[in-house]
């Protein structure tokens, strides 16, 4: 399993933290840092997934064990055209 | 009996005497920047007044500062409420003093700003995105309220193509972008004129017709579409702005006053 301790910085954009249900509703609506919040989304493969930096700047003692998620390469998930 | 000195309504007084200009000090005390930083937010705030820019202005992001509380801040309302249009942020997004940086995954700011209540007509308004980032994303958008009917979105550079939409129902017209650091000015003056500037030149009209108002409020780092934030954006931030139309002079004189204050920060692309 991989973790924030294993990845550099460089690497942040290509990995996330993967979620369950219970933590992804646990972690809406509340902050990781001050005037931060969480913003869990679905990836290609509708896992529950936070952002590196969102695990790596979180200081909210509440959610401090968001820093050990296992990490997963991000997939996104396809987005339809915005109306036009 | 000791007579105190008078305080400034001003506040802070500068070195050289002479007060900042009093809605610059409101936001420097709120975002507790100093130095270069308020030196170069009370220029810019004189700047844009004296351009007659400052009254067509319903929020600025300066993203001074190198903290979500530091950067959250609407210099045209320096309050701590959501009335004030000041930012919430959400996602990864991280803070430095060259702005904001969207991470392109899941990070974006919450304007308040709802175009259906913040405007009485659809024929005016414009958004501003100083990017100093080249991302070419099919899925990037920088500024947006769209609901299922209603577009008005800026995009700086997607599949090579740059638009934007003020009020409209259709697909934008759009123009070739091949890289997209600069500062962004889209401006709809008439209910069929609509333009894009980027460094104070223009690079696209679009007669599309303005026929409504996006009811939910603007995203800045993706496009909200009906209070779901999508098409997350990469590109880093020094300054953005959402308002009235400005004409062409303006959206010269405009870049200009942010060119300058982004120059004196020593983070101007």
């Amino acid at each position: 399993m991989i973790t924030l301790k294993d990845i550099k910085q460089a690497q942040w954009d290509l990995y996330v933290g993967l979620l369950t249900i219970e933590q992804k509703d646990s972690l809406l609506i509340q902050w990781y840092a001050p005037d931060c919040y969480f913003n869990p989304i679905q990836d290609l493969n509708d896992n529950w997934v936070i952002s590196v930096e969102e695990m790596a700047n979180c200081v909210n003692e509440e959610f401090i064990w968001v820093k050990d998620l296992p990490l997963i390469i991000y997939e996104p998930k396809p987005t339809p055209p915005p109306f036009n | 009996m000791i007579i105190g000195k008078a305080i400034s309504p001003f506040g802070i007084k500068r070195r050289n005497g002479t007060a900042n200009d009093a809605d610059a000090q409101a936001f420097i005390t709120a975002s507790g920047i100093s130095g270069t930083e308020a030196t170069a937010i009370n220029t810019l705030v004189v700047n844009l007044k004296s351009a007659n820019i400052w009254t067509k202005m319903k929020c600025i992001y300066p993203f001074v500062g190198n903290t979500a509380s530091m950067q959250k801040w609407n210099l045209k309302d320096a309050r701590d409420l959501d009335a004030a249009y000041r930012l919430v942020f959400s996602g990864g997004g991280t803070f430095s003093a060259n702005g904001y940086q969207p991470n392109g995954t899941n990070a974006y700011a919450n304007t308040f700003l709802t175009p259906s209540t913040a405007y009485s007509v659809a024929s005016s308004g414009h958004m501003s995105y100083y990017s100093r980032t080249d991302s070419n994303g099919a899925n990037e958008r920088e500024i947006g309220s769209l609901t299922g009917t209603v577009y008005s979105d800026l995009a700086l550079r997607y599949s090579n193509t740059v638009h934007m939409r003020w009020g409209e129902t259709s697909a934008p017209i759009t123009a070739a972008s091949a890289n997209s650091i600069g500062f962004y000015v889209g401006s709809r003056t008439t209910s069929n004129t609509l333009k894009i500037f980027k460094n104070g030149t223009q690079i696209l009209i679009s007669g599309n017709l303005a026929a409504g108002l996006p009811s939910v409020p603007f995203f800045i780092g993706c496009l909200n579409l009906s209070n779901s934030p999508s098409f997350y954006s990469a590109k880093q931030c020094a300054f953005a702005s959402i308002g009235d139309g400005l004409s062409d002079a303006e959206a010269l004189a405009f870049y200009n006053a942010v060119q300058t204050f982004n120059t004196t920060l020593s983070r101007q692309v």
